[in-house]
C-alpha cells in the first residue's frame, strides 16, 4: 500500500462518525426534563416567598398591637415561650403540609408521570 | 429557522423550540461527548447535562462565536469534567507511552478476521481524549483550529501537533496491519 492510499484510508476513516446513538425521543425527554425541574424551582421560589410574606405579616401585626396593647403582646410570647415545644411542634407540623402542598406533592407528580 | 431566532423564542419560554434545538445539535453532542465518555449507556445522561447547560445558560449567550461553537464548549467541558469524576486521571492527562503501548499489542491474525475501516475507528477510540477530542472537533465537525482553541482552550500550535500525531500513531499502527493479503481490501474501501 503507498502513502496516499494509506492517507485517504485514515482521512475517511477520521470523517467516519462514532458509533454512539441516542434514543429517539431524546429531544423530547431532555424539554421534558428541562420543563420538571424549572417547574420545581417555580414551586420552590412560590413557597419562600409565601413564607417571607407569612414571617413578614406576622411581625407585622404583631408591633402593631405592641403599641396598641403593650401588655397582650407580652403575655402573648410569654405562653409561646412557654410552651415552646408545642409550639414549634405545630408551626413544624403546619409549615411541612404547607411544604408538602405547594413543593413536594407536585414534584412526586410530575415524577410519576414521567414513568 | 435560525440560530438567534432559535434562541430568542426560547428565551420567551417556547419549549418547541428548544426541542428543535436539541434535534439539531444532537448529533454534534453526542459526537463529542460519545468520543470523550466513550461509554454508551451513560451517554444520554451525559448529553442531557449539556443540554440541560445549554437551557440554562442560553441567556448568558451572546454572538461572539456561532451556537454550535458555544454548544460544543459545553459539551467537551461537561465530558472532560465527567471523566475527571468517574474515570481515571490519566484517561484525562494520559501518558505518552500508553498511545504506543497499544502497537505492541497488535496481533496480526487479528486484523485478517475484522473488518479494517472498523479496525481504524477502533484504533481512533483507542487514542487519548485529546486527540480524539481535537479529531472529532477538526475532521467530523468541520470546525477550524480557531474555534477548536475557543471549545478546548488549547493553543492552536498544540491543535496542530495532536492531529498530526494522532495521524502518525494511526499510519504506525497501520504499518503493522497492511500486509499484502490485506492491500486488497484497502482499496475496496477507499475506491467505494
Amino acid at each position: 500500500m503507498n502513502k496516499e492510499e494509506l492517507d485517504q484510508l485514515i482521512d475517511k476513516s477520521f470523517r467516519t462518525e462514532p458509533g454512539f446513538k441516542l434514543p429517539a425521543d431524546f429531544a423530547q425527554k431532555v424539554a421534558f426534563t428541562v420543563v420538571r425541574r424549572e417547574q420545581w424551582k417555580t414551586d420552590l421560589r412560590e413557597y419562600l416567598y409565601l413564607m417571607g410574606v407569612l414571617l413578614a405579616l406576622f411581625a407585622l401585626v404583631s408591633g402593631f398591637f405592641y403599641f396598641v396593647d403593650k401588655d397582650f403582646v407580652l403575655k402573648s410570647f410569654a405562653f409561646l415561650s412557654s410552651n415552646l415545644v408545642q409550639v414549634i411542634s405545630i408551626v413544624f407540623i403546619l409549615n411541612f403540609i404547607f411544604f408538602t402542598d405547594k413543593v413536594l406533592l407536585r414534584l412526586l407528580f410530575s415524577r410519576w408521570s414521567k414513568t | 429557522m435560525d440560530d438567534s431566532e432559535l434562541i430568542s423564542q426560547i428565551l420567551n419560554g417556547n419549549m418547541n423550540a428548544f426541542t428543535f434545538l436539541v434535534n439539531r445539535y444532537q448529533k454534534l453532542v453526542v459526537h463529542i461527548t460519545g468520543r470523550l465518555i466513550q461509554r454508551q449507556d451513560e451517554l444520554e445522561d451525559v448529553c442531557q447535562e449539556v443540554f440541560m447547560k445549554v437551557y440554562q445558560n442560553l441567556g448568558k449567550y451572546r454572538n461572539e462565536c456561532r451556537l454550535s461553537t458555544w454548544i460544543a464548549t459545553i459539551a467537551y467541558n461537561t465530558s472532560i469534567n465527567y471523566l475527571r469524576k468517574f474515570k481515571k486521571c490519566d484517561e484525562v492527562n494520559p501518558d505518552e507511552s500508553t498511545v504506543f503501548r497499544n502497537l505492541t499489542e497488535y496481533k496480526s491474525n487479528d486484523f485478517e478476521k475484522a473488518d479494517l475501516h472498523r479496525y481504524i475507528r477502533d484504533q481512533i477510540e483507542l487514542l487519548p481524549v485529546q486527540y480524539r477530542t481535537v479529531l472529532t472537533l477538526f475532521h467530523l465537525e468541520e470546525f477550524s483550529y480557531q474555534e477548536i482553541e475557543q471549545i478546548t482552550g488549547m493553543p492552536e500550535g498544540t491543535i496542530k501537533s495532536y492531529l498530526f500525531r494522532a495521524k502518525a500513531i494511526l499510519k504506525e499502527k497501520l504499518k503493522f496491519v497492511v500486509d499484502e493479503n490485506s492491500l486488497r481490501k484497502v482499496k475496496e474501501i477507499t475506491h467505494e
